[in-house]
């Protein structure tokens, strides 16, 4: 049985997408698992070319612009939020919500473009959303 | 192993060989671990090539082929969370391609047995999960604004404009709000982390730098705590709704959890 199906326990707001894209592939296992030690490697020039085009990373004036635009953007209505996440966490937890089960409001709709992109969101182009995480995002790590 | 050619002249006459072996994983030596209909990239057959208690998993590999493109990927992800799916697995880097059987176990197998006997212990039991979060856009950048009064003027400067004008004030008002989302990234991240690293028995965490991303969090969680982890998730998802999104994508096999980086 393939593991990559989709899986949509229990759920409703935890979206469970299957990895399709080639850009939510990518950052599955561009650069991740055991490196053999190039001596005993055969090089395949595809792949090495491959792995270099996906560590494009845009300049960041453009970065700037891209988050000045979103939020000229906004229509500022007020969302729900202005709460502190922790004081999220503390209320559902006091009100014991853990493990209860919501109609599919959100179900799993994108599985096929790619995952966690919001559905009631405008197009963007693929490129300018599912940039391969790694690049430019910071490293904490530990293992046990 | 016999090395195929794709020409089928006699003449090759150097020692080319046009086929590898294209490594996936390394297993625990043993039998059904693969599945009988299990093909890898270019729909080769996945094969054992096992070494005492560990086993090598590959496809033979045409060695002129083409660029990797995305149903290589695929194949290749497929292949290892579906060995993952029965048992322990250390994912191999993709695109790792070997001259042919005996160099896998003379090369590969043999000089790092021990190391991959103990990382497939480790593993054990155990898969990876990646949960990927991500703000409602409009509802944190809602946030940002309203927090920040330097930001509301510049963003009522701004707002409205020809994108070519009024430059500067545009790419200071992105960098503020791009700054803004960081600290709460970073706020939020911590946040979250204490609320998903206890089932955690290995982790990484990566803060997004897009406008909607927050953070990945990669975690290697038991077997027999993952119904508690996804029901924990549930419902966070639910007491986050309208605010972040999360997203989870697993059990996969353990790519970020073999030592490398």
């Amino acid at each position: 049985m393939s593991v990559q199906s989709v899986q949509n326990r229990g759920g409703g707001y935890l979206e469970r997408p299957a990895p399709s894209s080639l850009a939510d592939v990518v950052a599955i296992i561009l650069d991740k698992g055991v490196v053999i030690d190039a001596y005993v490697r055969v090089s395949l020039v595809g792949i090495e070319l491959l792995t270099i085009d996906a560590r494009i990373v845009i300049a960041s004036v453009d970065t700037y612009l891209r988050f000045a635009e979103a939020t000229n953007r906004l229509d500022l209505v007020k969302h729900g939020g202005g709460k502190p996440l922790d004081e999220f966490i503390e209320s559902m937890t006091e009100s014991g919500a853990g493990g209860k089960t919501k109609g599919a409001v959100e179900g799993v709709k994108s599985a096929l473009t790619g995952g966690g992109d919001k559905d009631d969101d405008k197009d963007d182009d693929e490129g300018s959303r599912r940039r391969p995480r790694k690049t430019s995002s910071r490293h904490r790590s530990e293992q046990k | 192993m016999t090395a195929r050619t794709f020409k089928s002249e006699e003449s090759v006459a150097e020692d080319v060989t046009e086929t590898g072996c294209n490594v996936y994983g390394i297993v625990p030596a043993g039998p059904g671990r693969v599945p009988e209909d299990l093909n890898g990239i270019d729909d080769m057959p996945v094969r054992v090539v096992p070494h005492d208690e560990i086993a090598a998993v590959i496809t033979d590999i045409r060695l002129d082929r083409p660029p990797g493109r995305r149903a290589e990927l695929v194949a290749y992800s497929r292949v290892l969370d579906t060995l993952a799916s029965s048992g322990a697995v250390v994912p191999v880097r993709f695109g790792s391609v070997v001259r042919d059987e005996e160099a896998v176990v003379t090369d590969l197998l043999l000089p790092q047995q021990a190391w991959f006997s103990r990382l497939l212990a480790e593993l054990d039991g155990r898969a990876q999960f990646n949960l990927s979060v991500r703000y409602v856009q409009e509802a944190a950048l809602t946030e940002v604004v309203d927090a920040d009064p330097t930001i509301a003027r510049l963003r009522e400067r701004t707002r409205g404009t020809p994108s070519n004008a009024a430059l500067a004030d545009r790419v200071r008002l992105g960098e503020l709000v791009s700054q803004a989302m960081q600290d709460k990234r970073t706020a939020d991240a911590d946040v979250l982390a204490e609320a998903v690293l206890p089932y955690a028995a290995a982790h990484r965490i990566r803060l997004g730098s897009d406008v909607d991303q927050l953070a990945d969090f990669i975690l290697l969680i038991d077997n027999d705590r993952r119904d508690d982890f996804e029901q924990r998730l549930e419902s966070l998802a639910e007491s986050m709704h309208g605010r972040m999104r999360l997203s989870l994508v697993g059990p996969l096999a353990p790519y970020e959890f073999v030592g490398g980086d």
